[in-house]
């Protein structure tokens, strides 16, 4: 129907599928990092959705995976991996994912948003999801 | 549009769930388990229920997961300490499942 839903579509096929496959198999530290990988694709999914679907609401959804995503991902750091858990494949990798998706959803939207409350929400959101993403980083490189 | 992407959130709900049945050992199980929930909520989304997929994002995606792996390491603390105290120390956990 518009762009917006489009990049959604392709977000979720392109992005989480992969992030699936990767939580499936191998050792713990990888899929940790699928996850991860996976709350923070769904963080700018439902960004394009409620862009998508016209409904400025559904940004409350991106809002609260923000903050669960990596709060979950700290609870399997915390708890599922171990000793030779440390430094899996794939998590350095985190860090440009994040600033690289971040930037490439959330600037768009600013700019169709236009200045006003709902610019700056999007711009709290990518602030939350860049601090998650560095923090996540740190604690899964610990193990 | 919108039927891609309730049809592809569906077959992702789909695929999850499969994968945590096929996962066999529950700590690795919830992992899957989580990205299950994120696909339920991304399907309530799409299905215009964006309430219901808040809810489902609460439980699914940290609370469950806490839960689960804070119930396994529980279960292998207590299955511990009774091999140590059956059969004496050094022949107690040193076995871990997978």
């Amino acid at each position: 129907m518009n762009v917006w839903l489009g990049a959604a579509a392709l977000l979720l096929a392109a992005g989480l599928g992969p992030a699936l496959w990767g939580a499936v198999r191998g050792a713990p530290g990888r899929r940790v990092v699928a996850q991860n990988f996976a709350t923070l694709l769904l963080c700018l999914l439902f960004l394009l959705l409620a862009q998508g679907y016209g409904r400025p609401a559904y940004v409350d959804l991106a809002l609260v995976v923000s903050v669960l995503g990596p709060a979950g991902t700290l609870v399997f750091a915390r708890l599922l991996l171990g000793e030779e858990d440390r430094d899996p494949p794939g998590v350095r990798w985190l860090t440009p994912v994040v600033v690289t998706g971040t930037a490439a959803t959330v600037l768009p939207l600013c700019v169709v948003t236009g200045p006003g409350r709902a610019t700056v929400k999007l711009l709290v959101i990518g602030v939350l999801l860049l601090a998650g993403g560095v923090v996540t980083t740190r604690a899964v490189r610990r193990g | 549009m919108d039927d891609v992407l309730v049809t592809a959130s569906l077959l992702f709900v789909a695929a999850a769930a499969t994968a945590a049945v096929f996962n066999r050992d529950p700590a690795r199980q919830a992992v899957v388990l989580s990205l299950l929930g994120l696909g339920l909520a991304v399907a309530f989304t799409v299905l215009q229920a964006p309430d219901v997929g808040l809810s489902q994002l609460g439980v699914g995606s940290a609370l469950t997961p806490l839960m689960i792996l804070l119930t396994v390491r529980k279960v292998r603390k207590v299955r511990r300490t009774e091999k140590g105290a059956g059969s004496g120390p050094g022949s107690g956990g040193g076995k871990r499942r997978r």
